[in-house]
């Protein structure tokens, strides 16, 4: 029995690090390499560092990660807590906005938001303006605190989706122990509820800056016009022409560093606590009562909502449905004509939206498998050296995807293992690129089950897998599902790593739509991302109901 | 005065009319068994920076419809992954594209330099505008396909045609204060040509003036069509093809061509050496220069490079613009320099 799971674990393990370690190896290796005879140098690292202007844009991109971070939990947290534990009214349609959120690419709602609040011309400074009289309005989206906020807006529905899971799974015999000794609603919450989802938002905490600092589309619409660089606008200036790759995986690779002091920080921060709260069925789950408080909660839920998803989305509405989006609101500016064109005329498109979907699942499907193994491997210590794992499974958040593309095209254009041209190096691309958001759910998932419950089961004879299968299989089914959606839909809209790796025939929805936002086409644009956000909110919305409607709306016990 | 012109125009569309028919009668030579030929290929791929997608889409199904059975598949994205693709495909010695157009003429020479295109001076050569042909490489590794203008544009519902800027220097007038847009030399072929001619011009002098106005930088040169659009920026260095097919949608636009002159853009198309289908190739290229191409460029507000095409009313055809334009030499030694400059003055 234990021969043959060992077995198992060994090839999945293999299978990680031809994912993660073989790219990462070669652009290690390109790090150290002179561009033009090969030979062992240091100079990529005297060209990426040597200079002042490409160490200020690191240090933006660290400022701006932590902001956004920040930000991320201040936003999350009380959502996901209205939503878990309390009474507030209209669930369903928070809950539906945060999804719709999660789903817009983030490009798509910087350009809503550049219309929204841009310095001069922004519909919200010309509201302020037109009722205060005042000069100009306060808003401005090209600025870094313009920036923390479209990137926060667009990747909060990490820490409420973790933050939310983790609460769900939290039974109220621990309120009901603190409210026995006496402590009140507010100071139970504090206390007791949410320290005991910290290990989800702490995995949060560090996936909503990871993502920050990676990411390009947004800071290239935001900074630049903006004045200031970031690590990944300066990566870009890299591959220019001639490109310098070895010097763009020299720039990249002190971030692998900050990575691995991160999870060393959580695991010190988590080491010293307990936090195994899921100990079996039963457990039950009672709201919170907020009386009036419920609606401050709902209103605030609906402010963060609206800065994310209902205004940018009308500002993509109006754009889609608009024959001239410059001429504003009127009804003789509406046509269907930007629409029927993307899907009728077209023909790219419908291609690249099958594309899309069915490469998202395939990559979806193989890095949950591959995260679920390794944060198993990893909780129950089954080899040696196990905690270096997480750290591989971590590694692919902090490069960001084009010099993650380089890595994936130098590994795998080559013999033994030719992918490029074929759909797998997408596929594979995007389950490594996401593999750390499969790997913190999964990991957080596991640590809140305790492991007696497997115990008990080997103790009466069954084996690892067994025990696995019938155990901690149904256990986590819920989590699950949440974390396959999570890695889902950002492969849905995943660009920078697509760019460099589709060719005739495999092209994604993303690499269409980034083409577009440099075409000053915004009318097709918005209809292409229109496309993109309807598409995925009916397939995720398909995939509840194969879930059963647990997941979307009741909050009971699994 | 504008009916006079009108028949003018008219008429000298038709003349240039029956003098293109009786061009297209002839077919270029050989034209049937390079049809029968690329037809045994089936189908051919082309990496594009030269227009946008409907313009790439548009020309492709052109070409199908006048070469039944060969199949056009376009990949079109912006100079630098352009050539980053093809770079990945040399590089891995995998045989994918057919035809690169690039808008960074850099790339050109150093694709030349580096093996990577085949010769063909394509028949149809007579037909191209006869100030472009110095840009095709004389042992016909490239020949000149696309033709741009890097113009003032403005917001019509801000700024009335009288107020708009006439000229470059116009731009740093503190009455635009915060109000231009450009793009960044660092992502677009076309702002890095436009930012060699102002300095040639006006020496770098122009930029300083210009960062005191506090442009709006964006990347591509597209972007200004966005800036100007949305009404964040009223005036912009902006291009001609994308400003005048915003506009015939009705958008709030308008160009001015620059008294000082408008930046003419020429870029070339280039058969790769390793094309899995080079007769395919060899044909597109024709079709490229030819009048049906030039046609279907014009519906799309690309500026012809056929000499007996016109352009769409509401622009002007090149030959009848002041235009300026830094030499080959100027814009390859030049555009790393500006770059760096631009860096500098800018911040980013």
């Amino acid at each position: 029995m234990r021969e043959r799971s060992y077995v198992v674990w060994l090839l999945l393990i293999a299978l990680l690090l031809l994912l993660v370690i073989n790219p990462l190896a070669r652009l290690l290796w390109a790090s150290f390499q002179h561009p033009e005879t090969g030979a062992f140098t240091l100079e990529n690292y005297v060209a990426a560092y040597g200079r002042w202007r490409h160490v200020e844009a690191l240090v933006n991109s660290l400022v701006i990660g932590v902001a956004v971070a920040l930000l991320c939990t201040v936003f999350g947290v009380p959502m996901a807590w209205a939503v878990s534990r309390t009474d507030m009214p209209a669930k369903g349609l928070v809950w539906a906005a945060v999804l719709g959120t999660f789903i817009m690419p983030n490009y798509l709602g910087a350009v809503a938001w550049i219309l929204m609040a841009g310095p001069n011309a922004g519909w919200l400074n010309r509201i302020y303006t037109t009722l205060t009289a005042a000069e100009a309005g306060p808003f401005n989206v090209y600025s870094k605190a313009g920036l923390v906020l479209v990137i926060a807006c667009y990747s909060f529905p990490y820490m409420f989706v973790f933050t939310r899971s983790a609460l769900d799974l939290i039974s109220s015999e621990m309120e009901d122990a603190a409210s026995t000794l006496g402590a009140g609603a507010l100071r139970t919450t504090l206390r007791v509820t949410l320290p005991l989802a910290l290990p989800a938002i702490l995995g949060a905490f560090i996936v909503e800056f990871l993502e920050a600092i990676a990411l390009f589309g947004t800071p290239a619409l935001i900074a630049l016009p903006a004045r200031f660089q970031v690590m990944t606008t300066m990566l870009w200036q890299m591959f220019e022409f001639p490109p310098r790759v070895q010097v763009a995986a020299a720039y990249a690779m002190p971030l692998l560093l900050v990575t691995v002091f991160l999870f060393w920080l959580q695991y010190r921060i988590m080491a010293r606590k307990g936090y195994v709260a899921l100990t079996g069925k039963g457990g039950d789950r009672r709201l919170v009562r907020l009386g009036p408080w419920r609606w401050v909660l709902l209103g605030y839920c609906l402010l963060v909502t609206s800065l994310s998803f209902f205004m940018p989305i009308l500002v993509v509405l109006q754009a889609a449905f608009a024959r001239a989006w410059g001429r504003g609101f009127s009804w003789d500016n509406v046509t269907t004509r930007n629409l029927r064109f993307v899907l009728l005329e077209q023909t790219a498109t419908r291609a690249a939206t099958l594309n899309t979907f069915v490469y998202a699942a395939a990559a979806s499907v193989i890095a949950l498998v591959l995260a679920l193994a390794i944060a198993y491997i990893v909780a129950r210590r089954l080899v040696p050296l196990g905690r270096a794992l997480t750290y591989v499974a971590m590694a692919p958040f902090v490069i960001p995807g084009i010099v993650l593309a380089i890595g994936f095209y130098a590994a795998y254009t080559a013999r033994p293992l030719v992918l490029y041209g074929t759909a797998w190096i997408l596929i594979l691309a995007f389950a490594t690129r996401f593999l750390p958001i499969a790997y913190t759910n999964s990991d957080a998932a596991l640590r809140s089950i305790n492991p007696e419950l497997e115990d008990a089961a080997r103790i009466l004879g069954a084996g690892r897998l067994l025990s696995l299968r019938r155990i901690v299989a149904p256990l986590l089914r819920r989590g699950l599902a949440g974390a396959f959606i999570l890695v889902f839909i950002p492969a849905t809209r995943e660009l920078s790593s697509a760019i460099f790796l589709y060719t005739t025939g495999t092209q994604v929805l993303s690499v269409l739509l980034f083409d577009k936002s440099d075409e000053g086409n915004f009318e097709v644009l918005s209809s292409m991302g229109l496309i993109l956000v309807v598409v995925t909110v009916a397939l995720v919305l398909v995939g509840f109901r194969m879930v059963g409607r647990d997941f979307l709306l009741r909050r009971t016990a699994t | 005065m504008t009916t006079t012109r009108t028949i003018v125009a008219a008429l000298a569309v038709a003349a240039l009319g029956l003098a293109g028919s009786a061009a297209v009668a002839h077919a270029f030579e050989r034209e049937a068994a390079l049809h029968e030929a690329a037809k045994k290929e089936k189908e051919f791929t082309w990496y594009t920076a030269h227009y946008n997608s409907e313009t790439a889409a548009a020309l492709c199904q052109g070409f199908e419809k006048k070469y039944p059975g060969v199949k056009c598949n376009y990949i079109r994205t912006t100079a630098q992954v352009a050539y980053q693709r093809l770079a990945q495909d040399q590089k891995a010695g995998i045989a994918q594209c057919s035809v690169i157009s690039s808008t960074d003429q850099s790339h050109y020479t150093r694709m030349k330099q580096d093996g990577w295109l085949q010769p063909y001076k394509p028949k149809n050569l007579p037909e191209l505008v006869e100030a472009f042909r110095s840009f095709n490489d004389p042992d016909g590794l490239f020949t000149a396909t696309a033709a741009g203008l890097v113009l003032i544009t403005y917001n019509t519902s801000v700024v009335s045609p009288a107020e708009a800027p006439k000229k470059w220097s116009d731009l740093t007038d503190p009455r635009w204060k915060n109000k231009v847009s450009i793009g960044h030399p660092g992502f677009s072929g076309y702002v890095g040509t436009w930012v060699v001619q102002m300095k040639k011009l006006y020496g770098w002098d122009y930029f300083k003036k210009l960062e005191q106005n506090k442009p709006r930088i964006g990347r591509s040169i597209n972007d200004t069509v966005t800036m100007l659009n949305a009404k964040e920026s009223i005036v912009a260095a902006g291009p001609s093809a994308t400003t005048l097919e915003s506009k015939a949608k009705g958008n709030p636009l308008a160009v001015v061509y620059p008294e000082d002159g408008a930046v003419l853009m020429v870029s070339a198309s280039g058969i790769v050496k390793n094309a899995p289908a080079p007769n395919a190739a060899k044909l597109f290229m024709e079709y490229l220069l030819s009048r049906e191409g030039n046609e279907v460029m014009v519906q799309q507000h690309q500026d012809p490079v056929n000499k007996s095409v016109k352009p769409m009313a509401g622009g002007k055809s090149i030959a009848e613009v002041k235009t300026i334009r830094p030499t080959a030499a100027e814009i390859e030694k030049g555009i790393p320099e500006v770059k760096e400059l631009f860096r500098e003055t800018f911040g980013i």
